[in-house]
């Protein structure tokens, strides 16, 4: 018995720590929080417990029935599931730590602290899962964390708009997943074994689903991955979560939920190359999202939605990632899953950082009201820096290294199929992406302060410095751990089977291409040039930028209106159409349905009406009746009608 | 012997007779004697029909015996009618009608 | 000595009669507590001692009208004894919710018993004679609740609720007469048994003309789906639960529109399983089942009243049985999505049950605290409500079908079991998804969230007396829609086999 055994308890130990919480948190130390950081600190070290077993070469894979035939709940630990725990569980860490700073004053403490405890637990047992039902619950539950705490100011109108946007767009991504559920259900549960929703991708399983379905499965699954990673067109709802609390756009909206639908394509990788075409949609989609929230990030004002838009880019790279990896197979996972988790550490770093900006300033997000805070909170300018750097992919940071791997698969794509589009859809997000976040560090922490409040900004208490030093140094040093990851990940897969899906899916795998040297060293240049545009920008100041700012530039209104996608999404497509179509449902349901029903009810009063007339009251006439009546009844007694 | 068919034929036409007064006499007490009418008709047909036995004169008999309970009734009330409407017309009687 | 049916029943009525009896509030709602609490006391015992997949239980059978071929059948199955828990269960909630009813005090409880009672009956009863006379005799409770304790324009909806399902029962009154003498006049064996009747006519034992077993069809169906009720036969259904007082609208919609259902599984699919029937019926239960669910999303989208939005959830809701129901009939290649079809439509009844009472229940102290039942006069409730707040979102949540809640498993299996058999049909259904969690989440930004409506005044939190029925039913949900034994043995004890077994009469393949 090791480590491995228990690994259930790395979900389970949190959800201890929310009913906790939610009961008694409110009665302890600090008025809430410690039973979710004990409880996560427990899940922390038994992942890496079982990391270390897992590197041993240890593997489990746990079902017990549940409802139904084929139906089951159980976990599964592998070297993708592995990384995956250390990573949430690690940065859930952190960002808990964090939180206790950071949510000092808020009246409703241990109801937060319940609440991030029941996400971690969430996001643990989505990880944990080995069947996609399972996922799928899970799934659910952390769109509800996530709807709850964009919420958890609730007071606040925003915040409970924004909640009930995020949980309806994903709901649409989620509507999509469950629909592939059931194809995949359909055409597996006459089979033999009762392995149903589980992760077994044999080829006899997926050769006997016609590839149509297959990529019909696929492209269900891309498009829960898309609701959930907030993909093109599902982007809209990331940048208004931003309402909730810091802590919870760190963990929820940048490290953790919004990777399980990354997480998603790679763990049922084997069906997207297995299927004809998806990996080709896959890639542009990713490679698409990748350029279109980098040039969107370019204008936003506000700190976090700068933070958010970076997010979906990067989440791109991701999906991009796992789509130009049909030329490599099984390594491509390992790819994605490397620059996931070192995106993760940083941009749980960039998230944290901004709060400690958002504190000091008194919740202010707006860059135009920031300015020269690097004096005033230095610590966390260089933690910050630490992130942004590693976001633009500077060299040497844990950003480079994984970023640098995507790029150049890319092109690799690119020379193997004739598909540059991704590349050069990377490879502009990535030189985007630079300036957008150095504008953003620019802005807030040189130059002048541009408010009264940047003047008296103040550096955040130690138990928020801490996590922000701790994640610097991984978003710092996590490249170091790349070749090892690489062959860990991305023997997730048997290579051998992943061949012959792929030749399934009509995907041909290459190996070793050369890259040429310019290519290699371009993703660096573009970075760097970057982060010079930007200093040239908005360091030194050697571009008027009040000429572009205007609403009379076409560009620019369209940027700063996210390319009209959410006013076309929630005004006319949620408001208008929908709102039209149930008005007249309604109008409908009252006035022809129910007036149809109350129409028969007149319609017989009218027919009584018209009828108690007969009842005269005058006794010969009924005597009359009485007589035609005995005289008609005779004749037909004696048989004469 | 009288043959039957002709006791039958008075009492159709007296039958007849009091139908028709029922049916458009508007005075009460003419209502009311119509339906003595009425009535004996169906004794002439009982006892035409007893020639065997005697069974349908006894139930004449029983039938005129009631006849003059149910007159008795029905002048009853229509003294009483009178009283309180000064009319004894049926057609003012109407407050029965829907 | 009577079976526990049997004790059910009498417990039900002498609790409603003394009840009537008793004077103050204090004894009749005592009285009630303890009666209904022994019936639910019963059934739960009934259920432990349940045999998995046995058949009919618990039968008790005594001739009642010989010549008439009339008797007192009762039993469950599967199929009937999480119904008899569902009435019995939630009676008892309703009692202790209703804790402070003061008008009327001794008939209200008296008239929660005698629905109790007549619930039971009808969820139990194997001789369609009985069957009818209970099932008619929720009608009178029902129409005294709106009629009596109802809003300002009670007597319109009490009116209307009785003769628009009166009208449905006579249509199935005169398909049971129908099925009672053509057996007779066929096989010379006049009986209203319930088990005979269905076996001799589901194996076509009966030789009639295709025309009148369709007809029989018809006309039972019309009955089920004005109860359950189906769109278009669904007007009565707002209309009563807007005027109803709140444990009218619990006991409505969590136990009575389950008769609809209920009959579905009972006569229907057993009937449809002639040889001579229309396989049409497949498609029409289909078709009913999903314009139920679209049409009252986007007929609940434009709701402005909350009870009303909550009605129409449950049109929803019920569609998902019919097309569970059509989709375990229809012609599939395997039977085990079929079974899974017919197992969820079963627990669909059960959790829309439970779910339902807390959306109800939590309305009803909405407006029992605020007085209003807008939604645009709501806001920012969680403020002086958090309690309630916690239990509606909790309700609604699980009422768009949340995963690791009741309604998920049911959905999931309906869903996830009719597609094979009826893929468009599923994917019309899985389009309104969304739009079902659009109105439930709309209502809750509006109701629960956002700044508090300060003309509300100073509003005070839910009683304790609500709380705990309305908690228990909260953990309910979530003990049935995550993987535990009670979840297991329900579905997978209790429900599939007599899922399976109604199914095993249809020809093999099912229907069309």
């Amino acid at each position: 018995m090791g480590w491995i055994d228990y690994a259930y308890w790395i979900a389970l130990l949190p959800l201890i720590g929310f009913v906790l919480e939610l009961f008694i948190g409110k009665y302890t130390w600090k008025q809430g929080g410690i039973f979710a950081n004990l409880t996560i600190l427990g899940s922390t070290i038994i992942s890496i417990g079982t990391l270390i077993e897992v590197l041993g070469g240890a593997r489990i894979d746990v079902s017990v029935p549940w409802f139904y035939q084929g139906i089951v709940v159980g976990y599964m630990i592998d070297p993708l599931a592995i990384v995956m725990l250390c990573m949430v569980s690690f940065v859930s860490l952190m960002i808990h730590i964090y939180a206790l700073g950071y949510m000092e004053e808020d009246p409703d403490k241990s109801l937060y602290f319940a609440e991030t405890s029941l996400f971690t637990c969430g996001m643990l047992g989505l990880v944990l899962s080995n069947n996609l039902l399972q996922l799928f619950i899970f799934w659910e539950l952390v769109g509800l964390c996530s709807y709850l705490l964009i919420g958890f100011w609730w007071y606040k109108p925003e915040a409970a708009a924004a909640g009930k946007k995020a949980f309806l767009t994903t709901r649409v991504g989620d509507v999509l997943f469950l629909l592939g559920i059931i194809l995949l259900y359909y055409n597996v549960s006459h089979l033999p074994e009762p392995l149903t929703f589980q992760y077994i991708f044999s080829l006899e399983v997926l050769e006997a689903i016609p590839p149509t379905h297959l990529t019909a499965i696929a492209l269900l699954f891309l498009g829960g991955a898309v609701g959930k990673s907030s993909q093109f067109p599902l982007h809209v709802w990331i940048p208004d979560a931003m309402e909730g609390p810091t802590t919870v756009s760190a963990l929820i909206h940048a490290a953790t939920m919004v990777t399980a639908g990354i997480y998603l394509v790679a763990r049922t990788y084997p069906i997207f190359i297995a299927s004809p075409g998806a990996l080709v949609i896959v890639a542009v989609l990713g490679g698409f999202t990748a350029l279109f929230a980098a040039t969107l990030g370019l204008v936003v004002n506000d700190i976090k939605r700068v933070l958010a838009y970076s997010t979906i880019s990067q989440l791109g790279y991701m999906l991009c990632m796992l789509g130009v990896g049909s030329i490599i197979g099984a390594f491509a996972v390992g790819y994605s899953l490397f620059h996931l988790i070192s995106h993760a550490f940083f941009k749980a770093l960039l998230f944290l950082c901004s709060g400690v900006v958002l504190h000091g300033l008194a919740d202010t997000r707006d860059l135009r009201e920031m300015g020269g805070l690097l004096s005033r909170m230095p610590i966390t300018a260089i933690a910050m820096l630490i992130g942004a750097l590693s976001l633009s992919g500077f060299p040497l940071t844990a950003g480079f290294f994984s970023k640098d791997r995507i790029i150049e698969t890319a092109y690799e794509y690119g020379v193997a199929t004739g598909d540059y589009l991704p590349w050069i859809f990377i490879l502009l997000a990535a030189l985007l992406t630079a300036i957008y976040t150095f504008r953003l560090w620019f802005m807030a922490f040189t130059g002048e302060p541009r408010s009264y409040l940047a003047e008296h900004a103040h550096e955040g208490s130690k138990i928020m410095t801490a996590p922000l030093i701790v994640l610097a140094a991984f978003a710092l040093g996590f490249g170091i751990l790349q070749s090892r990851f690489y062959e860990f990940v991305g023997a997730n897969f048997d290579t051998h089977l992943i061949g012959e899906l792929a030749h399934l899916g009509g995907y041909h795998l290459h190996h070793g291409g050369e890259v040429p040297l310019i290519i290699m060293i371009l993703p660096a240049i573009c970075a760097i040039g970057g982060i010079a545009i930007a200093a040239g920008i908005w360091y030194n100041n050697r571009v008027d930028l009040s000429r572009y700012i205007s609403k009379s530039n076409p560009i620019y209104r369209l940027l700063w209106n996210k390319y009209y996608l959410d006013y076309i999404f929630k005004d006319l497509i949620a408001e208008r159409l929908f709102g039209f179509v149930a008005l007249l449902a309604e109008a409908f349901d009252r006035c022809i349905i129910d007036g149809i029903v109350n129409g028969i009810s007149r319609a017989i009063i009218a027919i009584g009406s018209g009828l108690k007339r007969i009842q005269t009251g005058v006794v010969e006439t009924y005597a009359t009746a009485v007589v035609i009546g005995v005289v008609i009844l005779i004749l037909l007694i004696g048989g004469v009608l | 012997m009288v043959p039957l068919e002709w006791f039958l034929i008075l009492s159709a036409i007296l039958f007849s007779i009091g139908a028709y007064g029922i049916m458009i006499e508007r005075n009460g007490l003419k209502v009311l004697m119509c339906l003595e009418i009425l009535l004996n008709s169906a004794n002439i047909n009982l006892a035409a029909f007893s020639r065997e036995n005697l069974m349908g004169q006894e139930f004449a008999l029983f039938s005129i015996a009631i006849a003059a309970a149910e007159v008795a009734v029905g002048l009853a009330l229509l003294i009483m009618l009178f009283r309180y409407m000064d009319t004894i017309d049926l057609e003012k009687f109407d407050l029965l009608r829907w | 000595m009577a079976g526990p049916i049997t004790w059910i029943l009498l417990v039900l009525l002498v609790g409603a009669i003394i009840t009537f009896l008793t004077r103050t509030l204090q004894q009749a709602r005592i009285v009630a507590l303890i009666s209904s609490g022994i019936a639910l006391l019963i059934s739960i015992l009934m259920y432990l001692g349940y045999e998995s997949g046995a058949g009919m239980q618990f039968r008790e059978s005594v001739m009642w009208i010989p010549s008439l071929g009339i008797g007192y059948n009762v039993g469950v199955d599967g199929l009937g004894l999480p119904m008899v828990i569902l009435a019995t269960l939630i009676s008892f909630l309703c009692v202790i919710y209703a804790w402070g009813e003061e008008h009327r005090a001794n008939q209200f409880f008296a008239l929660v018993l005698l629905m109790d009672m007549a619930l039971v009956g009808v969820f139990a009863s194997l001789d369609f004679f009985l069957f009818y006379i209970f099932w008619e005799l929720t009608l009178i409770p029902m129409f005294f609740l709106i009629g009596v304790w109802g809003g300002p324009r009670k007597d319109y909806s009490a009116i209307k609720f009785l003769i628009y399902t009166h009208v449905a029962s006579l249509a199935m009154l005169l398909a049971i007469f129908a099925m009672y003498y053509f057996n007779g006049k066929m096989t010379g064996t006049y009986t209203f048994d319930m088990i005979y009747l269905l076996d001799a006519y589901s194996r076509g034992m009966v030789p009639i003309s295709p025309y009148w077993i369709n007809l029989i069809i018809g006309g039972m169906l019309f009955g089920f789906l004005v109860k359950m009720p189906a769109v278009p036969f669904h007007t009565w259904l707002p209309d009563a639960h807007v005027e109803a007082p709140t444990v009218g609208s619990i006991l409505l919609a969590a136990v009575l529109l389950k008769m609809g259902g209920y009959g579905l599984f009972r006569v229907i699919i057993p009937l449809m399983a002639n040889p001579d029937a229309s396989t049409r019926f497949v498609l029409v239960i289909a078709v009913f089942g999903v314009v139920s669910i679209l049409f009252s999303t986007f007929v609940a989208l434009a709701q402005k009243d909350l009870k009303k939005l909550v009605a129409y959830s449950s049109i929803g809701h019920m569609g998902y049985v019919s097309l569970g129901v059509a989709g375990a009939v229809a012609f599939g290649t395997s039977d085990i999505p079929r079974i899974l079809a017919n197992t969820g439509a079963m627990y669909q009844m059960f959790s829309h049950g439970i779910i339902t009472a807390v959306l109800f229940g939590s309305v009803g102290v909405i407006q029992h605290a605020t007085g209003t039942r807008i939604i645009e006069d709501l806001g920012g409730l969680t403020k002086h409500m958090p309690k309630l707040a916690f239990i509606m979102l909790a309700g609604f949540l699980a009422s768009l079908g949340l995963p690791g809640m009741s309604g998920f498993v049911a959905e999931f299996s309906i869903l996830t079991g009719s597609f094979p058999q009826l893929p468009h049909f599923v994917l019309l259904a899985m389009f309104g998804i969304v739009f079902v969690a659009a109105y439930h989440l709309w209502a809750i930004q509006r109701a629960l969230f956002g700044p508090y409506n300060e003309y509300l005044g100073d509003i005070h939190d839910i009683a304790i007396y609500e709380l705990i029925p309305l908690a228990i039913l909260v953990a309910l949900i979530i003990v049935l829609g995550t993987p535990n034994p009670v979840c297991n043995h329900l579905y997978h004890g209790v429900m599939q086999p007599t899922a399976t077994h109604i199914l095993s009469i249809l020809p093999e393949g099912g229907l069309l």
